[in-house]
């Protein structure tokens, strides 16, 4: 069956992440958002494993449900047009921090488990080698081979992925905590690892221009520190609906379980372009060169971004497809959208009022983006909204490129042009 | 043969030195245990083959770690006793137990076997055993020694005094000086008066003494140990060299320069030669000293944790920086183990990885094949942490970024509810905590601590006045200001 999973996702035992990021709210999230499978994620948390032991129950091989005490007082508030089902799977996210050749490493690393066992046993592992209790991504001076060795000892079924690649500090392939290549930071263990996470930055173009990256898939996830940003970016599988199915659809290279993947547009990630935020010096990887690297503002070498990264580890041009490439659809928010559309804030509690009137009277979130008619959504949401959607749809943004932590902005209509496509359209 | 180029011409000449006894004396960070080993190595070749060389290390680690480079450098295991004091008087016991008052199937008394007793009166039969060679026992010490052969056990400290015994009789002491024709003595500055007289009996008649240490790091006098064995070596190991180590390869010149004017402020300042002396930096980094004031120890705590968190770089995408240190770069010292649990508390709640490592306790001195497999811990992975210890435990040790808290007066030097350290060797205690450093010092101090249940008013301690203020950095808590990255909003959505 075809399905939507987000994969990596924090709680509310992590740095930096919402309060209300339980599972209830992931439940409710889900749902609106129209993700099908959504990663616990922190699953080495005591407090927090405890409480999936306590609210889930298993269901499909390898899922978890919402028990139902828990899961039907929030039925009731899921608008009956975006109700659908929600399985969990175990997931955790690991900060490795570690000296490695006399530089200092800080690489990310995504784990999948296909059974509770199999989280607990990676969780006592990991609990007798430094603090698991403090962060649900625990910071561990751990080298990211041994955390790989770990998680294939602990169970064979485990999936080790390592997390947005790109992001310069934290991350197998970043410009300033990671390594050369994907064999420099896991040696002789590569090959047990099948799937990168390709981050909010990057896209899977920019990733098929290394030849080291051709032996594995892509995969997108949200990496949400809040209920309301889960499904930024997601996997469509198409598969058995099970850990096995996802399992095979990541590490068989003929499965084509994995169908294609929803991305940010990469412009809007915090790393895109380089620069200091400090310093308000956002510059394109070619006006970095020009600056040897050297912010013009206070004379220190600036962040070098993911297109900079990207450009200096490729070793081949533009235009063509890695052996397991996918398809892949940018999206926009559709708050950020409907933001855009009424050019208001997207904090505003205008657009948090809009959001949730046109998904009851359309759907979840991802059927509005990707594949709702745009009469429908004329009708439920108004002309503006609809020709946002629809030029997102087409890849029809201008955005002003992220950098050194700072996202971009995305840009849709030009001043005046939503008065005028009112005008336009109330013709018909 | 000529000089290999890992050795400057000290250390070359305390590798060449032959026929008489030497003291090296040796600054922290000028290659102590290098140099020992080569001379070790250099020496091993001239030994015939019933020969041996006995070298005694402060810790069983040290031990294992000698024994580690000597094996790099070609030596064979059967020309070798590397261990420590006490493991090397435990041999002697069972070599020759028919010649001693010994029962039958003595055991070695763990700390842990010995009930009964409190902690103070074993701490003072300790010390009277370890720095009295004749001893007028009190009820005390008669009831603990009774307690002892009813339980056919021999404590920590009978081990040494036990095997001394043994050295009374010529023919056991006549064998030993025809087996171990050199004997090496690290950390020298920490004997005690029991060990000064075995090496007395023992480096007789041929047998040759090297000893290696540095008087301004002895710290273990509340144990028994002497510092003015160090300074008495000539006397009692006559006709001997002193030779001095005065090149530091650790720290950078200007922190090399702020622990110079600690020490030298030491009220005493012996007339024999190699204890007090410059050492010369050879290392040309750029140092940084920073004095950190807070209003308690929790704001203390807090200012080291995120000097942490800044030094690694961030510990997510909001603090991310360029990562200059790993966690295994830095430690964090203190005078007593209670200023540890608000440290642990702050670092724990921004979840920095931390170990605490003790100083090594009196069974960490002894070891014998049962006791080995317990004391070499097998880590299965290299894991990298921050660490804790008390500036005893520090002894030996350095590291890129060292944090002493606590730098207050009554504090450093100890002087508080009854407890009260020995002035001058608080001062060293100092000073081994700042040596420990290769690049960046940070001293704090709180004006408000809470210890042992009580709210103390702290002043800064005496020492720092010491260091010249062109050294000195000061720097204030960072400002906490409200926060507005991107990651904040997103928490704010719905």
């Amino acid at each position: 069956m075809k399905f939507i999973a987000d994969l990596h996702i924090h709680s509310k035992y992590s740095r930096a992440t919402a309060k209300n990021l339980d599972l209830e709210n992931l439940y409710l999230w889900a749902q609106y958002k129209g993700i099908h499978i959504v990663g616990t994620g922190d699953f080495v948390h005591p407090k927090w494993s405890k409480e999936l032991e306590e609210k889930l129950e298993p269901a499909e091989n390898g899922l978890f449900k919402l028990k139902d005490k828990y899961a039907k007082p929030i039925d009731a508030q899921i608008p009956k047009s975006c109700r659908g089902m929600v399985r969990f799977l175990l997931t955790v996210e690991i900060s490795n921090i570690y000296k490695r050749h006399d530089k200092v490493r800080k690489v990310h690393n995504l784990i999948f488990s296909p059974s509770l066992q199999a989280a607990k046993t990676i969780q006592a592992k990991l609990g007798a080698i430094g603090n698991i209790s403090s962060d649900g991504r625990p910071i561990l001076g751990l080298d990211s081979y041994d955390l790989l060795k770990i998680t294939l000892e602990a169970d064979a079924k485990n999936l080790f992925v390592p997390a947005h690649i790109w992001t310069p500090w934290f991350s197998a392939l970043g410009s300033m905590g990671g390594f050369d290549s994907m064999v420099d930071a896991f040696g002789d263990l590569t090959k047990h690892i099948y799937a990168v996470e390709t981050g909010l930055s990057s896209d899977p173009p920019m990733n098929w221009r290394l030849k080291q990256l051709d032996d594995f898939i892509l995969v997108s996830n949200s990496d949400a520190h809040s209920p309301a940003k889960l499904g930024r970016e997601a996997n469509i599988f198409d598969t058995e609906f099970s850990y096995d199915g996802i399992y095979k659809a990541l590490s068989d290279k003929n499965d084509k379980g994995l169908v294609s993947t929803l991305e940010f547009f990469p412009e809007e990630g915090k790393y895109h372009y380089d620069g200091h935020r400090s310093c308000q010096v956002r510059w394109h990887p070619k006006e970095t060169i020009k600056h040897h690297g050297i912010c013009s503002v206070c004379s220190k070498p600036v962040t070098v971004g993911v297109m900079s990264r990207v450009e200096a580890l490729a070793d081949r041009g533009e235009g063509i497809k890695s052996k397991r490439w996918r398809p892949y659809q940018n999206i926009v928010a559709l708050p950020s959208l409907i933001a855009e559309a009424k050019d208001v804030g997207a904090q505003s509690k205008a657009v948090q009022e809009a959001y949730m009137n046109i998904l009851s009277k359309l759907g979840n979130e991802f059927f509005i983006l990707l594949d709702c008619p745009i009469a429908d959504i004329q009708r439920a949401a108004g002309d503006v909204l609809a020709e946002g959607i629809n030029r997102m749809r087409q890849g029809k943004v201008e955005i002003a490129a992220g950098y050194d932590g700072e996202f971009g902005t995305i840009k849709i209509f030009e001043s005046g042009e939503r008065e005028h496509i009112e005008q336009q359209l109330s013709l018909f | 043969m000529t000089k290999p180029t890992d050795l400057n011409d000290s250390q070359w000449q305390a590798v060449c030195h032959r026929d008489t006894h030497l003291l090296i004396t040796a600054g922290p960070g000028t290659g102590k245990t290098h140099t020992l080993t080569h001379r070790i190595a250099r020496l091993a070749p001239t030994l015939k083959s019933s020969e041996k060389i006995l070298a005694i290390t402060f810790t069983n680690k040290a031990a294992s770690q000698m024994r580690d480079r000597l094996t790099a450098l070609g030596l064979r295991q059967s020309q070798l006793f590397i261990g420590t004091f006490h493991s090397f008087c435990l041999k002697l016991l069972r070599d020759y137990f028919g010649n001693t008052a010994l029962p039958k199937d003595f055991k070695v008394a763990r700390p842990e076997d010995i009930t009964g007793f409190g902690k103070a009166t074993l701490e003072r039969i300790s010390y009277i055993k370890s720095s009295q060679l004749v001893i007028s026992p009190d009820d005390d010490y008669k009831a603990y020694q009774r307690y002892l052969r009813q339980n056919s056990w021999v404590d920590f400290d009978d081990i040494l005094r036990e095997a001394l015994l043994l050295l009374e009789d010529e023919n056991i002491t006549g064998q030993l000086r025809g087996q171990y024709r050199y004997i090496f003595v690290d950390e020298y500055q920490d004997s005690n008066i029991v060990q000064n007289v075995f090496l007395k009996k023992l480096a007789q008649e041929g047998v040759l003494l090297t000893a290696i240490g540095d008087a301004n790091q002895s710290i273990y006098g509340f144990r028994g140990s002497r510092v003015e064995l160090f300074r008495r070596f000539e006397e009692d190991f006559a006709p001997a060299q002193i030779l001095t180590l005065q090149e530091n390869y650790r720290s950078a010149p200007s922190l090399l320069a702020a622990s110079s004017q600690v020490i030298k402020k030491s009220i005493v300042i012996p007339a024999q030669a190699g204890i007090h002396f410059e050492l010369i930096a050879r290392i040309h980094t750029e140092g940084k000293l920073i004095i950190h004031q807070a209003a308690t120890d929790r704001a203390e705590a807090d200012y080291v944790s995120h000097q942490i968190e800044k030094l690694i770089g961030g510990l997510d995408m909001n603090t991310s920086r360029r990562a200059v240190r790993s966690l295994g770069d830095i430690a964090i010292l203190y005078r007593l183990n209670a200023e540890r649990i608000v440290l642990g508390q702050a670092l724990e709640h921004l979840g920095i990885p931390y170990q605490v490592s003790q100083k090594p306790q009196k069974h960490e001195f002894y070891s014998d094949e049962d006791a080995l497999g317990q004391n070499e811990e097998v880590l299965e992975y290299n894991v990298e942490k921050v660490s804790l210890m008390s500036l005893h435990a520090a002894k030996g040790l350095e590291f890129p970024v060292v944090f002493i808290i606590g730098c207050e007066d009554r504090l450093l030097p100890l002087n508080l509810m009854g407890m009260k350290g020995e002035s001058e060797e608080e001062r060293r205690l100092f000073y081994v905590g700042m040596t420990r450093a290769k690049e960046h010092l940070y001293l704090t101090h709180a004006k408000r601590r809470q210890l042992f249940g009580q709210t103390l008013i702290q002043a800064p301690s005496p020492y720092l006045a010491d260091i010249a203020e062109e050294l000195k950095a000061y720097e204030a808590a960072r400002q906490h200001t409200p926060k507005t990255d991107p990651d904040a909003l997103q928490m704010k959505l719905f």
